[in-house]
């Protein structure tokens, strides 16, 4: 075993090995799923940008929100359940990390770092550039990993099976491209 | 079981009406605010504790390195379907199931999927992991952030020359899994869920023995014990 593969795959911290397996977690996660479309509405995240970019608009005066087909016709004007879950999910990671472990600073992860060096401007471009067709491409398909994925499946949604597959795809093979070469 | 029925039914009584306005999702009372907020923070720490916050994790999933989180995902998606639908079924009971089924525009689907599925990669994060992340202090998930608004105030610039392309032909409708086989939705939904069961214990039976003959990482239905 190489050095940097002890690296990467060694416990890094007691917060590590004190996570929720994937059986619990998942079936705590598929309970929380069924609570929220028993109180309101299956999870979701990505529209939610979409609303802080309406705010920041009107923030500054800009008529694209009452102007722009899709801010005026898919987008609320008020904060609503879904807008709440999103800054529950800010706070929910920073609690759980505050409770057991897992706060940091840190900038650049050391997998990217073992295959583009620890450069923050290029951790950054790439983290930016990964950011923008995230959200550009959910909003073109009117779902996320939570809203297509994990809620749309669970709902028997055809959109969600469809989707699932489009981003797996896509994103198993962009990955073996990023990291081709790297055996750990 | 009926009293939590009971608490459940008492605390959605608004959120029908509250959807009638544009785009608006689960009501704006605030009441729907406050249960938003306490389920996105279970939403959220559940993600953080199960490593789906970690860019290595996810980074290693979609490297079918390591396939924690994707079991994760598939059992959540399990139990929720099953949930989801025994609610539905329990209508005389005065809970209400707020499904919504997302329609099928197959081309949005496969090209926005296809788009996402390389920023996935990319960032490491999707766009609810990144929220979490952010909130565990992670710089690169903040920037991730940045780049969906970005990505998302493009979109909206976008629309109306996209739009007709991707919604104006294959529009299958919102059709679900029960409606294409015409079968009743709790039982599609068990079935897919031991599907799944089958599936992931498959997977792990996959990521066992590629651990076992890697480095170690993740114990069987347990400990992750990689980091970041």
């Amino acid at each position: 075993m190489s050095a940097t593969e002890t690296e990467l795959s060694a416990p890094q911290s007691d917060a590590a090995s004190r996570r929720i397996g994937w059986l619990y977690g998942g079936i705590l996660l598929g309970l929380l799923n069924t609570f929220a479309v028993a109180t309101y509405a299956a999870l979701g995240v990505s529209r939610n940008y979409v609303f802080v970019d309406d705010l920041l608009l009107r923030a500054v005066g800009s008529d694209l929100p009452t102007t722009n087909a899709y801010l005026s016709q898919r987008i609320p004007t008020s904060v609503d359940w879904l807008v709440m879950v999103a800054i529950g999910m800010v706070a929910g990671g920073f609690l759980a990390a505050l409770l057991k472990g897992g706060l940091t600073t840190r900038a650049v992860p050391k997998l990217w770092a073992s295959r583009f060096g620890d450069s923050r401007p290029k951790r950054f471009a790439a983290a930016f550039a990964g950011g923008f067709l995230l959200l550009y491409g959910a909003r073109i398909a009117g779902g996320c990993t939570s809203g297509l994925v994990l809620s749309g499946i669970a709902q028997l949604a055809i959109a969600g099976f469809v989707f699932a597959i489009a981003i797996l795809a896509s994103g198993i093979l962009t990955a073996r491209l990023i990291y081709r070469g790297r055996t750990s | 079981m009926t009293a939590a029925a009971l608490i459940i039914g008492q605390i959605s009584d608004a959120a029908q009406t509250a959807t009638e306005a544009a785009g608006i999702v689960g009501g704006t009372n605030t009441k729907a605010l406050v249960v938003g907020l306490l389920t996105g923070i279970a939403f959220g720490a559940l993600l953080q504790r199960a490593g789906a916050s970690s860019f290595t994790m996810i980074v290693n999933m979609l490297r079918l390195k390591d396939l924690t989180i994707m079991k994760f995902l598939f059992v959540a998606i399990a139990v929720g379907s099953v949930g989801i639908y025994i609610v539905d079924s329990l209508g005389g009971i005065g809970l209400v199931a707020n499904i919504g089924i997302a329609p099928v525009y197959l081309i949005s689907l496969i090209v926005g999927g296809l788009i996402f599925g390389v920023g996935w990669a990319l960032a490491g994060y999707c766009p609810g992991t990144a929220l979490v992340a952010m909130g565990q202090g992670k710089i690169d998930a903040f920037i991730t952030v940045l780049g969906g608004l970005a990505g998302a105030f493009t979109l909206v610039l976008t629309w109306d020359y996209i739009q007709p392309t991707l919604e104006g032909n294959f529009n299958y409708g919102n059709k679900s899994l029960a409606d294409v086989l015409g079968a009743n939705p709790l039982l599609v939904a068990l079935a897919m869920a031991a599907v799944i069961v089958a599936f992931v214990l498959y997977l792990d039976r996959l990521d066992t023995k590629k651990k076992a003959t890697g480095s170690p990482g993740t114990g069987k239905h347990g400990a992750v014990t990689s980091s970041r």
